[in-house]
């Protein structure tokens, strides 16, 4: 019980990648597709974050009173997630952007009928 | 078919991550360069908020990076959209009075909120991106009070440049002052203090107003459609 | 003394800086990318002489490496740092004429974000730096790609943004188990410690990386995206995403494969990618006859198999030859899509057979679309004979049989693309033979001289490097040992300070 609770992190991060790569591949419609992104997105930054717990340490502020000593966790995954998750909207909002006028453009978001281009 | 294919691909990176995760142990202590950080941040950028100091000094130039991305994201939505031209005729259903009444109450305590976040990332949990998200929020529920009116397009633009000039000047006073580009040429104040840590309140400040006014202006492009 | 620091800062700098002058005045606005795009060069061949003998370590924020990030600045970031420049100079002098759809500002600031992304790509030594900017790269390239707004650009874009974005996720992951098992984000230290770990995660993260980066670098089978993207968008900007985008995926892969992993026994596997990919694309290549812009595309695909064939070749010849490659294809590619463009646009077409005799009309044009497509072949006194003859005998000297065979394919990837830009050039030459009447344009003429001036110098470009090598060569031999060389590289990081 102890070993599921151990892994439950990282096995949801590691799921809702999963999840995310599944959508990406196999779903038609444009906005699915796009939310299999967020899905991605969303996974890798809980996997990493998780990867930088480390067992009865408290958060890295050391506010009014708290001694310069005191067991923190790991800093850097969580400034890691910090970028990219501004990187990951980002990607998203232009995501969004070409989808509008992708359908301005085709009238459908069904992704097998946007096939202007051919092989 | 492409379910099938999906699927296994699906299962393989699966196996993969299980592979390489069975060896990082779950909330065991496997902290290398991060100890440095942990044990002499405070001491040498000032700041409360370790994250912080990580973000904006140890690790400042992924923030340059991060912040440029914001950047390119704002200036493509208004280069791949096309100049909004509304279908004749279509009226604009108006927001309820509920709405137009709290938004115009709301909109200067969520600014307020946003810029509080930001001016205290070094002492909160909080920051620059965090404060500029939500700073756009207030924005964004403008939109929502008042469409069809896109508040201050040039505005934003000009916040956004200048916000990133201010960052990279920054920088290169870092390089003028002989600590190395982004280096911090402030003194360090007094630890948990309003005017402490150097350097780092002032990028934040910059990277709070930037993202504010980028995330605002990449909402009004996208709601300027239909 | 400058810092290599700017390298980066200037074109950012200038880019940020871009929409606000364009408030002012558009045509202010055009000549940012070309003055920042000089500086760069002139910075990065002062800073030439002196990485030649011993690498430049800069740290950013003043605390020594590993601690903090830091740019490592040697031959083969600093020449490559160059090649950027100076390909993206020429293109953004183009580009002042050639983009007229509104808004122009931010094409010119999109333009300089992406250079930045390249130069950060080489110049770094932080893996997760790294991957900031090639999201920078990346990003910016979707929105150029999807600059015409018409209807192929965007569908090409949304295309690379759902793939490259996919890739981009398989990097952070791997460089999340990078950070779990090694505790540490610098490139060097992570170098120091990975014999410390199992070769299974070692190869799991390998692959991760090698899935991520190759989407950019376009391996099969993850190159699906280029063809659309590179033939939809503006010629501009397809030159320099096949002369610069593509690239740093190639970097990024021989980067972390010599230098952070040592992983030689993957190398094989690299050139056998490299090869398949050579042939897919060669192929398909030849196989276009619609769109002159299409082959070029496929083409790319098939030079960067080649070049990745080379970097898994593994000895010091076979890496000088991949970047001597890699070169000879930037020039060569970008003359191709710059010419190409205004050929599109005076023909009124994209089809080779609407170009058939345009050289009558645009001589110049043509004669350099002539020079780069045979130095492409690889065609004696062009440049890119001496690089393909180094790839071959590289691969012949190892004396395995596996390396041997792929020289083999290589040599014949080369008739086929021989066969299919002759065919284009016969056709700019010659016109259709039986037909009694004149086929093709009779409205074109030459280009403008904005667009003619970097068509020329690239073309004197590839000439010159044809018949004297030694302009490129000895950087180039100093480029291809540093990839190769973990211990100085460890060591030039982490004594720095």
């Amino acid at each position: 019980m102890q070993q599921v609770a151990n892994y439950m992190y990282y096995a949801g991060g590691g799921g809702l990648i999963l999840i995310g790569l599944y959508m990406v591949m196999a779903k038609t419609n444009l906005v699915k597709i796009i939310l299999g992104l967020s899905f991605l997105d969303t996974g890798t930054h809980v996997l990493l974050v998780a990867i930088g717990y480390v067992r009865g340490r408290t958060a890295p502020i050391f506010s009014e009173g708290m001694a310069e000593t005191t067991p923190v966790v790991d800093p850097v995954p969580q400034a890691m997630v910090l970028t990219a998750i501004v990187i990951g909207v980002g990607v998203l909002g232009l995501a969004l952007a070409l989808a509008i006028q992708v359908y301005r453009h085709y009238g459908t978001l069904d992704v097998r009928n946007i096939r202007g281009l051919k092989w | 078919m492409r379910k099938a294919v999906a699927f296994m691909l699906v299962v393989v990176v699966g196996a993969g991550f299980c592979a390489v995760l069975a060896n990082i142990p779950f909330g065991e202590d496997k902290v290398n360069v991060a100890n440095r950080y942990m044990r002499n941040g405070v001491r040498e950028t000032g700041a409360a908020n370790i994250v912080t100091s990580v973000v904006v000094a140890y690790r400042g130039f992924d923030t340059l990076g991060e912040v440029t991305v914001l950047f390119i994201v704002a200036v493509a939505v208004g280069a791949v959209l096309p100049p909004g031209k509304k279908p004749a005729g279509e009226e604009k259903e108006e927001a309820s009075l509920i709405v137009r009444t709290g938004s115009k109450v709301l909109f200067p305590f969520i600014v307020l909120l946003g810029a509080y976040i930001f001016l205290h990332g070094h002492l909160t949990p909080g920051g620059g991106f965090q404060g500029g998200a939500v700073i756009a929020s207030g924005f964004l529920l403008l939109y929502l009070a008042w469409p069809g009116q896109p508040v201050g397009r040039k505005a934003f633009s000009a916040v956004e440049s200048l916000s990133g000039l201010a960052f990279v000047a920054v920088g290169i006073l870092g390089i003028v002052y002989g600590v190395g580009f982004l280096g911090n040429f402030l003194p360090l104040g007094a630890r948990n203090s309003l005017l402490s840590a150097g350097v780092i309140p002032i990028i934040y400040v910059a990277i709070g107003l930037k993202v504010g006014a980028e995330l605002a202006g990449v909402v009004g492009h996208l709601m300027e459609r239909e | 003394m400058v810092s290599p620091s700017l390298l980066v800062a200037i074109p950012l700098a200038s880019a940020f800086a871009a929409p606000l002058v364009g408030l002012g005045s558009k045509k202010l606005a055009k000549c940012i990318p070309p003055l920042a795009l000089a500086a760069n060069l002139v910075i990065g061949l002062l800073l030439l002489p002196r990485v030649l003998e011993k690498a430049i370590v800069v740290s950013i924020g003043g605390f020594p490496p590993p601690f903090c990030i830091n740019l490592m600045v040697g031959p083969l970031g600093l020449s490559l740092a160059i090649l950027i420049s100076l390909v993206g100079l020429l293109i953004s002098i183009y580009a002042t004429g050639y983009i007229k759809t509104e808004p122009t500002e931010k094409y010119h600031a999109l333009f300089l974000l992406l250079a930045t992304g390249a130069l950060g790509i080489v110049l770094t030594g932080d893996i997760f730096n790294l991957f900031v900017f090639f999201e920078i790269l990346c990003v910016a390239s979707y929105g150029l790609t999807a600059y015409e707004k018409d209807r192929a650009g965007t569908e090409a874009a949304m295309k690379y943004l759902i793939q490259g974005t996919v890739g981009s996720t398989f990097i952070l992951v791997a460089i999340g188990f990078l950070y779990g098992l090694f505790g540490t984000l610098n490139m060097a230290d992570i170098a120091t410690k990975v014999p410390s770990a199992e070769p299974l995660h070692l190869f799991l993260i390998l692959a991760f990386f090698v899935v991520g980066f190759g989407v950019e670098a376009a391996i099969f089978p993850l190159n699906a995206w280029l063809p659309d993207a590179h033939s939809s968008a503006p010629s501009s900007v397809s030159a320099i995403l096949s002369a610069i985008a593509i690239k740093t995926g190639v970097y990024a892969i021989a980067r972390i494969t010599y230098t952070l992993m040592n992983a030689q026994g993957f190398l094989i596997f690299i050139s056998l990618i490299g090869i398949i990919t050579l042939v897919v694309g060669e192929i398909a290549a030849y196989r276009q006859k619609d769109d002159i812009k299409r082959m070029l595309a496929y083409s790319s695909i098939g030079q960067i198999g080649l070049i990745v064939f080379a970097i898994g070749i593994g000895t010091s010849l076979g890496v000088f030859g991949a970047l001597f490659q890699l070169v000879n294809h930037a020039l060569a590619k970008c003359l191709l899509f710059l010419a190409a463009g205004y050929m599109i646009y005076r023909a009124g077409s994209k089809k080779l057979s609407d170009m058939q005799g345009l050289a009558r009309r645009m001589p110049l044009t043509a004669v350099a679309f002539t020079v780069a497509a045979f130095s492409l072949v690889g065609l004696p006194p062009f440049a890119g004979f001496m690089s393909k003859l180094s790839i071959v005998s590289a691969a012949l000297k190892t004396g395995r049989s596996a390396y041997v065979a792929f020289a083999a394919i290589a040599l014949a990837a080369t008739v086929v693309e021989g066969g299919y830009f002759f065919r284009v050039v016969q056709g700019l030459y010659f016109r259709g033979g039986s037909k009694g009447e004149s086929v093709g344009p009779t409205k074109a003429k030459e280009a403008p001289a904005a667009a003619l001036i970097p068509i020329l110098v690239l073309a004197a470009l590839v000439i010159a490097i044809g018949v004297y090598p030694q302009l490129v060569t000895n950087v180039l031999d100093h480029a291809a040992k540093e990839l190769l060389d973990r211990g100085a590289y460890i060591t030039n990081v982490l004594e720095a300070l």
